[in-house]
Order: structure tokens, then sequence, then C-alpha cells
């Protein structure tokens, strides 16, 4: 530990290039929290004792219980590159500091990932934890996604090798194919999202590059080949990076002839990693724990002498443990988990200077070229003030929360007059933007705080006060002609939603003003109020709503509640292209539009979904895309009105008329309309998907006041839910890709499981025949108990994952009684309070 | 039998005789309040009348005309329309609604803003077609009228433009949520209409338009009240339109084109400052 005063923290602080802004990021229980743990105890700043016994970063009471991490944490770190590192360090640094990180540790269960987005945005580099076992799992591949698609540099840690050793006990040979997969695994996925001539240019990670890290975050010991190339530079008298190179993949070393290979087909030499890397540890492995006899040169020098000759000085103490308890007092000597980790990120992530030239493109919404656009590429502390508040914390003061963000340019001071401007905010608009004083900023550092003056660009820090201004997110800055953040994107979508009232009724605006604190403390959880009047809490899963209705009971509202069993949200949606051109008159009946409706190609939502086909592109390039891509007609692709729901869903009204007079004086009116439409679809007033409507023909009154929205807007949505109900209207429901690991044996119960939910088995692949990896697909309707069911049936043996993965058609037509699709139209509507049956084309189609 | 009868523009007593009998002897007796006021509300009317009156608005007669038609097959049923039931305001989709139901109907004309323009001096021969011009909001801003201005102006004739009045809207968020929850009324003045028109012209200049139709001196006429004891007629500059106070609604503004010299005789005698018009 390194105890700073805030004093010392701020003139690192300056320092631009020595700061590093960094994630922890992987699966769920690949033991992130762990290994940060180590760094902390290490490194931390002004922390407090009890590193390494409890999780540092878990803060919560049911974190803690549960052993898993909800919500992300900041802490700070500081480190003094050795010497003997200084050579390998490519970017500009000031060799006369330490370096500053701030590092963020994010959870790994999925229903929490929004809170990784949140920690990804802020941070510059990653640190990627996979467990060497397991090896890459799926929300070990959906947070690199993320993080590649925000411009974030991974490096990689391969944790938990004492399983491998301990438990598993796995060759020197096995050990290496092991690493040698999960690498690739990795940087397959880096190379399928991102290309290599890309303005990051090429970050596979490639332990010769320094970029892979080793070892075991629970024994506290890592090491990079920069470790032991060091090691061993000195007594073959030959330069580390060139032993790097040696060091991993096809280098064999003949110990007769004393020469390196590429092959070892007649089995004379051996792998440089398992002779140079592996072995030593084997053999402290061997040693110290008795009746460990796992596959290695054998070497008969008692263990405490093998240590002195590595080097490595124990304490009279520590001399005198045995078994485990000494092995891991060696290795952390030996070893030491915090340099090796340390070192990598120091050399290895990218400084706010380097990452922000390339990040700032695809964080700004405004113009490249403006003031603050410059500053940010700059990274410059004395340019207009840009900051992005990710998340808000809950502070000890019930109710308040402190906005944390990271400092894009210029500075932000105690005091000082801002524009603090949330996601709705448009320039040169007055919506969404307060002007107000920042209270007071601080430095957020695990569960403490300190107040800090004034916190320069390239920085992550929290403000109080803004909360009051902000719900979520938001941008602050001191442009008066600044442009927001870009908001973040999120991998998962609350799904699963549950209405909540208050057991005592006059307790009610308890449970308001505890939903609005709810809404701000989770980066996505979405509180609204339904037209029935009913308290709507969605979030990403099971777990998910799970701990925010615990939050909600016992931190914000403190009252007791009442809920429903879970329900999931549909999609409405169409199958074919409307049978006729559909006709609406409006109220008037001075107005008439015409329109079609007819399903996306396939691929095409999922396209909108990713950003790939936006509202904010290019006309002419979005119609090169679909022309391209689903051989639209260029010109019609060109004519894309709208977006909807929302301004940016999956659903598009399109002009595909011919010279129509004074047709854009009522354009605003119906996008209003077709936002309305796709908001509250026509079966059951869930969003459309997926549904493209054509504006084929409209007759206007000659005058404009006889074509107002009051006109045109009812009759906009009138002919868009015609359009639905003559074009074969469908309902989609949300689907989870599971992956269950399990021993062979329960593998049937399994399937005997996912059979009664309505799971498809897609993929089922076995790790040496042991440990078994199904990959189904589960509606999220049948998910509800299903992970306790799946443990129940396979006595607690398997682990399923679920992450949402697509929305698939229900089986059954609307008007085919009995069908799944009719049976869960009629439930939402009973639920929704609407009246029963299915509404009819009459009502919305009018005749010529 | 349904009658569709003028009030005209001023107050209560502007109804014709032939109306008024109407009005006595029917069954029931609608109101239209939503194209255009009277200055004087729905009680004197009832007090003046004699009898009770029901205010339709729009959703009624745009939705519900099936409930103003009840028993009009045997009964007389009255719908009286501000001004005349032809004029500004077009009623013909209640006829065509009446017809489709075989329903006899008559109409009973009075004055509306469309002839009683007249009084402002410009030959009522000279006008060309008519236009609407709307309050603009922050993302619709239509700007169709001034080519029909414009036109007009080009054939050297003139143009009456109708002011937007919003009684009983709703917000779009309202409309959406189908809450009756309507906006208070608004009526546009001739200083916001010619301000409107000031901003299309600025914004065609800055496009690139150099030989503008309309300019910030085209002569123009607003009116308020027409019909009524506290009528106001000004003439002047597009300018000088947007700082007279014209008072309470309703506004009208009349855009002139090529002028007969005894119309511009007529215009000084209404003029903010007699210069302007030489």
């Amino acid at each position: 530990m390194v105890n700073f005063t805030v004093d010392q923290i701020r003139e690192i602080m300056d320092h631009k290039m020595n700061i590093r802004n960094m994630s922890v990021i992987a699966h769920v229980d690949h033991g992130k929290s762990t290994l940060t743990d180590s760094l902390v105890s290490k490194a931390g700043i002004i922390a407090s004792a009890k590193a390494g016994e409890t999780r540092f970063t878990d803060t919560r009471k049911d974190e803690q219980e549960r052993c898993i991490t909800i919500k992300s944490t900041a802490i700070s770190l500081y480190y003094e590159l050795p010497e003997k590192d200084k050579d390998i360090m490519f970017q500009k640094y000031n060799e006369e500091k330490g370096f500053l990180i701030n590092l963020i540790d994010s959870p790994g269960h999925v229903d929490f990932s929004s809170e990784v987005t949140a920690a990804l945005r802020v941070t510059d580099g990653a640190l990627v934890v996979v467990d060497c076992v397991s090896g890459v799992c799926v929300q070990t591949e959906t947070v690199l996604r993320q993080a590649i698609a925000e411009r974030i540099k991974p490096v990689l840690f391969m944790n938990k090798m004492d399983l491998g050793l301990l438990t598993l006990r796995l060759d020197r040979e096995a050990m290496y194919t092991e690493f040698q997969r999960t690498i690739e695994s990795v940087n397959v996925i880096i190379s399928t999202y991102a290309s290599e001539d890309g303005p990051m240019g090429d970050f596979t990670v490639e332990p010769t590059k320094g970029t892979v890290g080793f070892g075991s975050g629970l024994h506290g010991w890592a090491f990079t080949l920069k470790m032991f190339a060091d090691m061993y530079a000195t007594k073959f008298k030959v330069p580390a990076a060139k032993l790097m190179k040696r060091l991993w993949g096809d280098q064999f070393f003949n110990p007769k002839t004393k020469k390196w290979a590429k092959n070892n087909d007649d089995k004379s030499g051996q792998r440089g990693f398992t002779l140079y890397v592996l072995t030593p540890i084997y053999n402290v492995f061997n040693k110290c724990v008795d009746g460990l006899n796992l596959e290695n040169e054998n070497v008969e020098t008692p263990v405490l002498e093998l240590i002195e000759k590595m080097g490595v000085k124990l304490s009279a103490e520590e001399k005198e443990l045995k078994d485990k308890p000494l092995l891991k007092a060696v290795m952390r000597k030996w070893l030491p988990a915090g340099d090796a980790l340390l070192q990598m990120i120091c050399v290895h992530l990218p400084s706010p200077v380097t990452s922000q030239k390339y990040r700032t493109e695809l964080l700004y919404e405004g113009p490249p070229d403006d003031k603050v656009a410059q500053a940010m590429k700059e990274c410059d502390p004395k340019g207009e003030l840009m900051m992005y508040i990710s998340k808000m914390v809950p502070t000890s003061d019930k109710g308040r929360f402190y906005a944390f963000g990271r400092v894009f340019s210029g500075t932000i001071a105690t005091g000082m007059k801002a524009r603090i401007m949330g996601p709705n905010f448009k320039p040169g608009k007055k919506e969404d933007l307060y002007v107000k004083n920042i209270q007071r900023t601080i430095l957020m550092m695990g569960r403490y705080t300190e107040p800090i003056e004034d916190v320069p660009c390239g920085n992550i820090c929290g403000l109080v006060g803004v909360d009051q201004f902000l719900v979520k997110t938001g941008t602050i800055t001191t442009f008066d002609q600044a442009h927001n953040m870009k908001m973040m994107k999120f991998s998962v979508s609350p799904v699963v939603r549950v209405a909540v009232e208050a057991k005592n009724p006059a307790e009610l605006p308890k449970l308001v003003e505890g939903l609005k604190r709810l809404a701000k403390s989770d980066p996505m959880v979405l509180c609204c109020i339904e037209e029935s009047g009913e308290h709507i809490i969605a979030g990403a899963g099971e777990l998910h709503l799970e701990i925010c209705l615990k939050d909600l009971e016992e931190e914000h509202a403190s009252i007791p509640l009442k809920v429903t069993p879970p329900v999931v949200s549909y999609r409405e949606t169409v199958a074919e292209m409307s049978k006729m051109t559909c006709l609406s008159k409006s109220p008037n009946k001075h107005n008439r539009l015409y329109m079609t409706a007819q399903p996306m190609p396939d691929g095409l939502p999922k396209d909108i979904d990713d950003g790939k086909v936006t509202p904010r592109q290019d006309p002419k390039e979005r119609g090169r895309y679909l022309a391209d891509t689903y051989d639209w007609d260029v010109n019609e692709a060109r004519k894309i009105w709208s977006f909807g729901p929302e301004g940016t869903g999956p659903n598009m009204v399109i002009d595909v008329t011919k010279g129509v007079q004074y047709l854009n004086e009522i354009k605003e009116s119906v996008v209003a309309g077709f936002q309305w439409a796709t908001k509250e679809g026509v079966l059951c007033e869930e969003n459309m998907r997926g549904v493209r409507f054509n504006i084929c023909d409209v007759t206007l009154h000659a005058d404009a006041i006889h074509r107002g929205g009051g006109q045109i807007i009812p009759t906009t949505r009138r002919v868009l839910y015609a359009s639905v109900l003559t074009a074969r209207p469908k309902l989609m429901e949300p689907v989870y890709l599971v992956e269950i690991q399990a021993p062979e044996s329960v593998v049937g119960n399994i399937y005997g499981v996912l059979n009664k939910r309505r799971g498809t088995v897609n993929e089922a692949t076995t790790d040496r025949g042991v440990q078994y990896t199904v990959k189904a697909f589960l509606p999220v309707n049948e998910s509800f108990g299903f992970v306790s069911h799946i443990r129940q049936e396979t006595g607690g043996q398997a682990f399923p994952q679920c992450v949402f993965d697509h929305w698939d058609l229900l089986p059954g037509d609307v008007t085919e009684e009995g069908s799944k699709t009719a049976i869960v139209i009629s439930e939402t509507r009973a639920r929704k309070k609407m009246k029963e049956g299915l509404p009819k084309l009459d009502d919305y189609l009018d005749k010529l | 039998m349904f009658y569709l009868v003028g009030l005209g523009l001023g107050d209560a007593k502007d109804i014709t005789v032939k109306g008024l009998e109407i009005v006595r002897k029917a069954r029931r007796v609608y109101l239209e309040a939503y194209t255009s006021i009277l200055t004087i509300g729905k009680n004197e009317l009832e007090k003046f009348y004699g009898r009770e009156i029901i205010l339709a608005d729009r959703e009624m007669v745009e939705q519900q005309s099936d409930e103003i038609f009840k028993d009009s097959e045997t009964e007389d049923i009255a719908f009286l329309v501000v001004g005349d039931p032809f004029g500004a305001t077009t009623h013909t989709d209640l006829v065509l609604r009446a017809k489709e139901k075989g329903i006899a109907y008559r109409v009973i004309h009075n004055a509306s803003i469309m002839n009683a323009i007249g009084c402002c001096g410009l030959q009522l021969y000279n006008f060309g077609e008519t236009v609407s011009i709307v309050f603009w909001t922050e993302d619709w801003r239509p700007d169709s009228f001034y080519d029909k201005i414009a036109n007009n102006k080009k054939g050297g004739m003139h143009t009456l433009c109708l002011l937007d009045i919003k009684v009983k809207e709703q917000s779009i968020e309202n409309l959406m949520r189908g809450r009756k929850i309507f906006e208070p009324p608004r009526y546009m003045t001739v200083n916001q209409a010619a301000e409107q028109l000031l901003e299309i012209i600025e914004k065609k200049k800055q496009e690139g338009d150099q030989e503008l139709e309309l300019t910030e001196d085209t002569v123009c006429v607003g009116v308020a009240r027409v019909g009524s004891d506290t009528q106001q007629i000004v003439s002047g500059t597009l300018k000088q339109m947007t700082t007279v106070d014209f008072g309470g609604p309703l506004h009208s503004l009349v855009i002139a084109g090529h002028l007969h010299p005894l119309e511009n005789d007529m215009l000084k005698l209404f003029a903010v400052d007699v210069n302007t018009l030489s």
C-alpha cells in the first residue's frame, strides 16, 4: 500500500502520459476481484488494511455473501516502473514520475454487464481475466467484444494456474496447450471485431509481446515472459527481448546440440516455454506440496535450498510453513503478482493521451474539428471542459448520488460554472440542459472519497450535486456549442419486468421516490409507470431484478413491497408484405395517407441494434450499404424518414411516393405518429421490431392549417396499424443463449430441463471428456427459476449462464385460437387492461 | 331537416332573421366552436336566442357526427357556424355525411371574413388564393403559404391570410396518451404572422433567392375583429405590421397585390404612416 496525501495524488494527475485508466473484465467466477485485491495490496493508494483476506472492491454486504461483484468499483494504484523495464516502454512518459493507475473492477455476471459498459466508457485499457481451466466463456466474449467496440485495448491474464496444477494435475505440455488454446480464442474474437488496419493497429495479444500474463490471483503470484527472460538474460548473456521470442510457441531447445529448432519431430528437444518457464514452477509445486507428483524433470535439491537458489528470501517464520501455505509464501515472494501485472498494465495499456487520439471520434457526437473535439484529441487540460458521467454512485447520505465519470478535456474544479447536459439535449436547444456550479469534485477510491480542488483531463473522478440534474448519464462542459458525448450502448436489454406496489398503499409516495433512486443507481434498470398505473421495473435477467428489488425494498424505499411474477417484453412484427395498400383519412377527411408494411430483410434489425445502420449516418452512405447488403432500391434507401421507436429503433418509415406537393410539411407529424405506433404496436402495445413502412401516396388539403399535427399524427398511427394488420402480424419473444458447464453424468438431466422449457440445444462440447459445455437457446419467458431448477435436477453440478441473444418468432398466428401467439396477446392485453380481443382492421382502414 | 346556419362575424345580433327563426324552433342547436370565435361567449348567445346551445368541439364534429344528426330525419337540428357555413371553414364533409344518411339539409348564409375583408378597401375581385398562416413549433415550420402569396402577388392579386387559432388542442403527448387535457386557447396576431413571413423572406435570401416577390416593404393590411364594434384596420408595410397593437382576437392579414389608385386612396385612410403608401 502507498500512503499519499490528496495533494500528492493531485500532483501525479497532471502527468497525463503517466496515467492508465483500465477496467478488469471477465466471465463470472474467473477471479477478477481476487486478482484485483492482490494489486491493491501491492500498490493501492489510501487503502485500508485487510486486503487479500476480503475482496476490497466488493463493498456491499450482499456482494460479500454471494461472492459475486454487483457494482463496479474504482480504485487508484501507484507504481514506479523498475529500471530494467524502462527499455521496453514504447509510449512517451515522464521518467521522473510514477504511474497513476485508475482501476475499475466490474461484475462478471451477465445480468450486470451494463456496469461493465459504464466502466469501459471511462477507461482506455482492459485487463481481461480468463480462467485457464475453463477457457473463454460466453461472458468473456461479450465483454471483450464490447471493449473492442469502445476501442479499449486489452491485455490478457490467464488466471487460476494453481487449479491446473493442484487439482487437474496437468502435465507441462497440457498446460501449454490450454494456454495456447485460450489465447487463440481470445485473438479470434479480437480479429473478428476489429481490423488490423483500424486506428488502433494490431492489438491481438501475444505472450512474446508481453501482453499475456499467467498466474494465480488466489495465491498472489503472476508472471509474464518478460520476467523469465530477465532472469535468464544475465545467465545466458542474451538480451531479454531476444529470449522472449524463444519462450513461446514452437521453439524447441535441444540440450545436446544446444540449438533451437522450429519443430520437434525427432522428440530430441524441449519447448522453450515448458523448459524455462514451467519446469521451475512445477519444481516448486512438487517440492512444497506433499504427495504432489507432477510430471517434471527430477530435481533432488531440498526445497529450502532450491528456493534460496532462485533468489527468494524467506523469513524465519515462513521457513516453518509446510505444504500449501509454504507454496503460497514461496510463489508470492518469487513471482509477486503485483509486479507482473502492473508492469504489463503500464507498458501495454495506452495513456489517455494515446487513446483519446483514436477514441474521440467514437465518443463525440459533434463535428470532429470543433473546439472540444480538438481538445479531447489532444487531451488538453487547458482546453474547454468535456466530462462524461457514466454512472451514479450512492452516497452515505440517503437518496443522494455522486456522479462518476471521466474528464476528457479541460479541467473540472469545485465551484466552477458548467453546462450539465442530459441525453435528450440537442445543440442550440434548452431541453435537458442546466447551467450550474459544480458543488464539489471528489476522488473516489473503493469505499472512500476525498474532496479535491480540481481534476485535469485524462482522470476519473466524482461530482457532488450533479445528481439532481442527470438521471443516469450525461455530459458536462464549459463550451456553449458543445454536442453531447455519445450514449453508451448496452449489450443486454431490459427484457424481464415485474410490477411492484407498496404493501401498505399509504406508502406509495415512498415507493415512487424509491423507484427514482433505483433508476439512478443502476445504469440499465428501467422504472416506469404503465397506463394502468402499475409501477414497472425492467431488468436484464432474474438475478438483476432480484438485486434491484432487494435494493428497492431495503435501501431506496425502505418499505415492504408486493411484487408480481416476472413477465417478459415482446415485440410486434410482420411476416409478409401488406396484402393491399392501406388508406386512412384524417379526422377532417381532407387528408389521405396510403401506406404498406413489410418485414425487413433478415439481419437488418440486428444491424440497426448494432449501430451499423443508424439514423445519424449520411443518407448516401447508408443507402449504399442497404443497396449492397440487402438489395434495396438505392433511391428508396435514401429516403428513410425515420427510425423508431425512440428515433433509433429497428423499424423504418420510407417515402416511396412520386412527386407529392408539400409532402415535407407533414413529415414531422408522420414521424411523430410513426414513433407512437412503433412504440405501442397494434396487437398488444408492445414495441414493434423489423417492420418497414412505405408511404405510397398522400392526398393533402391545400391549406397548411388543415393538415397540422392534430390531423396527421393520429391518422398516421391508424394507417400504420392497418398496414400491420394486413401484413400477417406476428409476435417475437426474447431468447437467451445459455451456456451450461457440467460433468458428463448429468448432461441427460440438463437436456430434460431444457426440453421442458422449450429450449433447443445447438452445441455440446467436451473438455477432455470430463467437463461438458452445452450451449442452448432458451426463451426468456421459460427461464424463470431455470437456474435453481437445473441445479436441483443435477444435484448442484451444473452452472448455467444466460445471456440475451436474439428475438425469435413465437409459434402460431395471431388469429389462430389457442396458439402461443394468441395466448400471449390476450394475456398481455388483459394485463395492460386493454379491450379484450384483437383490434379490428375496420377501426383503422378507411374506404375510398 | 339539418340546418347549417351562419352567424356572421360580430356578435349575437348578426344572425339573419331567417336563421334566428330556425334556431328558435329547432329541437337541438349546436355551436361549432373550434374554427372561429365570436367576440361574445356562449352564455350571451343563449340569452339572446332564448334557448340552450350545445357546444360542438372538433372531436364531436369530426368523429361523432351521428350524435349531431340524431333524429334529424323527423326533427329540425341547427348547426351554427361563425361566419358563413361555406366560408373560411368548409363544412362540406358534414354535408356529405348527411347526404350519405339521406338527411335533407339547408344552408342559411351570412357574412364571412372572405367577403367582409372588403372593408379594408381592396377590391374582392382582385383577391387570389386564400392561405392560412399556421403557428410554427420547434420542428414544424411549414412555409408553403409563402409560395402561394408570392404566386398571387406575381399575378397582381391580393392575398387574404387567415391566422391560426388553436382552441381545445391537445399536446402531442396528451394526444398519444389519449388524455383529454387541452392546451390553453391561442390566437395568432398580425404581429406574429408578419414576423413569420419576415423570417421566411430572410431564409430565402440566405438560400440565395434574390428576386423575392415579398419584401419587408410590401404593402399589407392588418384587420382585427371585423364586423364587431371594436373593428380595427391598419395598413402599412410588412415590417410595420410587426409592431402595431391590434388588441384581442381574431386577426387577419392581407398582402396587397397591384394597387388601383382608388384602392391606394382607401389604404391611406388606415395608414400607420401615410408616407410609406405613396
